[in-house]
């Protein structure tokens, strides 16, 4: 039992240093074009600081948006939950209520085609697409 | 049992008949009461008969009616009686009692035993003479020996003063003056029902209870206390009156409700320190030991020592000028109040938070003071204070002439009383008017105000607490950030919790709005509930409404 735990830490460590270097690499590549973008440099201990900081206020994000669902007694995190947590940041939550309508229009839109490509039976080829204009939009 | 004569009047007799029936119970001997008992009805007629002369018939009557139902009612007392254990822990008992004890007692059981025995007799033989008694009487003593001898004359005495106060209307007022010896005891046994008022015999002077010393009434000295008690309302920490209260003519209210207890409090120091050794010395020192004098000339005091406070921080005045005003009369007083008003002017402003701070060094009340001022003042800084001082300087020359003495405490009370909404402008058109204002708190008007100051009068008793708890003196604008940053804050919160209702597609707040709230704010934790932290900081009222318990009866309170 305890070996499992440990091997589960270990596993999930790993994949916290897997995240966490994701992150940094993602941050690198932003503060770059910044740097480029503004003429300065960018040293290696800024962006480890803020990729530290990415990723321990995604883990906040994740916390507030499930302590939100579950407020709103769901069990799912909805766009609801989302523009609560973006709502201190006036310019954040009007990008993300921008893109939510765009979103629930697309689906409207999708809806309403899946509904006639439905009677033809063209569902499947449009779901993978529906979820990757989700992903990218988000 | 006690078939008293229900409509009839209920005589002490009667009544302590009634006791000892509701007694009988307990006692395991009852067969012997029956003789017990007319014996005793006869005592007790005898005796009341003997000593009545001319209500000798009267009392025949009423004796025979007690006396049946004497013997009915004591039929069964008596069994106790005989055995001794409830009559003589009565006497006993009697017989200790302090003179002017209420209780009627046992005289009516007492003397049962001995004047029933006397009753058969008697009535063989002629009731109306006091000589037949005698010889009856002895019989009945053969018959109770133990009882009877000892408390023999008292029972007598007792009872024919009973029958006597039965006829005559009146509970044992009369004492048998015949009997000298048994006097003193009787007097001790002298318990009637009623009030106590009667038993004052001209008889025995040297036994009745004295009436109550009665003093005149003071009307002065009660019209005084009236208004000073309406004047200085112990505890105004928390009251939001206004400073100056309706005024009688002939009160000079001073109407202190100023918030500059710091002031007095460093006046109080000086004056203590500073006491010059003059005629007023004396007198003034009567503050510092703080007699529970009139108010008015407490308030006299504390206003010039007020105005002196400010001078002597300002011009560093001696203790001297204390006196003067108390002594000399209105101009000083008036002189130094229109210096106080101005030196208040000066500080009516948040820079009265630190000049506060500093004068009452080491004087215990300012932090009460300022604690209280901090709970009281609900607007704005002490330029209201000001206002009142100088109010109340205006009617306090009219007090210097009273006696100087003053309660520190009430004094101290009456400082955190909360400073009516004034302003720095309203200052200077006090002293235009120092007598005028012992009218009735006027509207003050808010002059130099800010806008928002409705909204936010409540953050200003906040901005006070900040500054006592910082511990330092504090710049007014420093204050006014902190006063803005708990607006915001205040504000924040608020929309938070109006979006989080809104979030879980409510209209009301709901406490689990605020516990989601107190996650997002770290305070309630994964660790730490809600629940345990109303435990740490709540007081238990306020705990008991918000976590559910449970009560007698099943039943839970608040209900889930």
């Amino acid at each position: 039992m305890e070996e499992e735990a440990e091997t589960e830490e270990q596993q999930r460590f790993s994949y916290q240093q897997r995240l966490k270097a994701a992150i940094h690499y993602t941050v690198g590549c932003l503060c770059e074009e910044v740097a480029l973008d503004k003429e300065m440099q960018f040293s290696k201990q800024t962006i480890a600081a803020i990729s530290e900081l990415t990723f321990r206020q995604c883990e906040n994000f994740a916390k507030d948006l499930e302590m939100f669902a579950r407020h709103a007694k769901r069990t799912t995190i909805n766009t609801e939950d989302v523009k609560l947590l973006a709502r201190r940041s006036n310019s954040l939550l009007k990008y993300i209520t921008d893109k939510s309508e765009e979103i629930a229009q697309i689906n409207l839109e999708r809806k309403a085609q899946k509904k006639k490509k439905s009677e033809d039976g063209g569902k499947n080829s449009r779901e993978p697409a529906e979820a990757g204009v989700v992903e990218s939009e988000n | 049992m006690a078939d008293h004569n229900p409509g009839g009047d209920p005589t002490p007799r009667t009544l302590l008949r009634r006791v000892l029936d509701t007694a009988d119970p307990r006692t395991p001997r009852r067969p012997r009461s029956a003789r017990a008992g007319a014996q005793r009805a006869l005592l007790e007629t005898a005796s009341s008969r003997r000593l009545s002369g001319q209500t000798k018939t009267i009392a025949k009557g009423r004796s025979r009616g007690a006396r049946s139902i004497g013997r009915s009612a004591h039929v069964q007392a008596r069994g106790h009686l005989e055995e001794q254990t409830p009559r003589t822990l009565l006497k006993n008992i009697l017989l200790t009692a302090p003179e002017s004890s209420i209780l009627m007692p046992e005289s009516v059981v007492k003397p049962v035993p001995a004047p029933q025995v006397v009753q058969p007799s008697r009535r063989e033989s002629s009731r109306g003479s006091l000589e037949l008694q005698l010889p009856e009487l002895e019989p009945s003593t053969t018959l109770a020996p133990g009882l009877l001898a000892p408390g023999r004359r008292k029972q007598r005495l007792r009872l024919s003063m009973f029958q006597q106060g039965v006829d005559q209307g009146l509970p044992l007022s009369q004492e048998p003056q015949g009997n000298a010896d048994a006097s003193s005891l009787t007097s001790s046994l002298n318990l009637t029902f009623a009030t106590p008022l009667q038993p004052q015999s001209v008889q025995r002077p040297g036994l009745a209870r004295r009436p109550p010393a009665r003093r005149a009434v003071d009307v002065g000295a009660f019209l005084r206390d009236l208004r000073d008690t309406s004047l200085a309302p112990p505890n105004i920490v928390l009251e939001d009156t206004q400073p100056f209260s309706q005024p009688t003519v002939g009160s000079p209210n001073v109407y202190h409700s100023l918030p500059c207890t710091p002031h007095t409090g460093a006046e109080d120091a000086e004056q203590a320190a500073g006491r010059r050794t003059q005629s007023s010395g004396p007198g003034l020192q009567n503050n510092s030991p703080g007699k529970p004098a009139q108010f008015l000339a407490g308030e006299a005091e504390e206003v010039d020592a007020f105005a002196l406070g400010f001078l002597s921080t300002s011009s560093g005045v001696s203790g001297e000028d204390e006196v003067e005003p108390l002594h000399n009369g209105v101009e000083e007083a008036e002189k130094k109040m229109k210096e106080g008003v101005s030196v208040s002017e000066m500080e009516a402003t948040g820079a009265q938070g630190p000049s506060r701070a500093e004068e009452p060094e080491g004087h215990t009340q300012v932090t009460e003071a300022e604690g209280s001022q901090g709970t009281a003042e609900a607007e704005g800084p002490g330029a209201s204070s000001g206002d009142e001082d100088a109010s109340s300087r205006a009617a306090s020359p009219e007090l210097a002439s009273s006696t100087p003495e003053s309660h520190q405490a009430r004094r101290h009370h009456q400082f955190p009383e909360p400073a009516p909404p004034p302003g720095a402008a309203v200052l200077s058109s006090e002293p235009a008017e120092p007598l005028l204002v012992r009218c009735p708190p006027r509207p003050r008007t808010t002059g130099p105000r800010p806008r928002q100051d409705p909204h936010k009068a409540g953050l200003s008793h906040y901005v006070k607490l900040f500054s006592f708890f910082a511990k330092m003196p504090m710049e007014r604008k420093a204050l006014e950030m902190v006063e803005k940053c708990l607006d915001k804050y205040f504000q924040h919160l608020c929309d938070d919790l109006e979006v989080f209702a809104a979030h879980a597609g409510r209209k009301t707040v709901k406490p689990e709005d605020l516990e989601l709230l107190m996650r997002r704010q770290g305070l309630v934790t994964d660790q730490v509930s809600l629940h345990v932290l109303v435990e740490r900081h709540l007081p238990l009222e306020y705990r008991q409404l918000l976590i559910p318990c449970a009560y007698s009866g099943n039943s839970v309170f608040p209900a889930q």
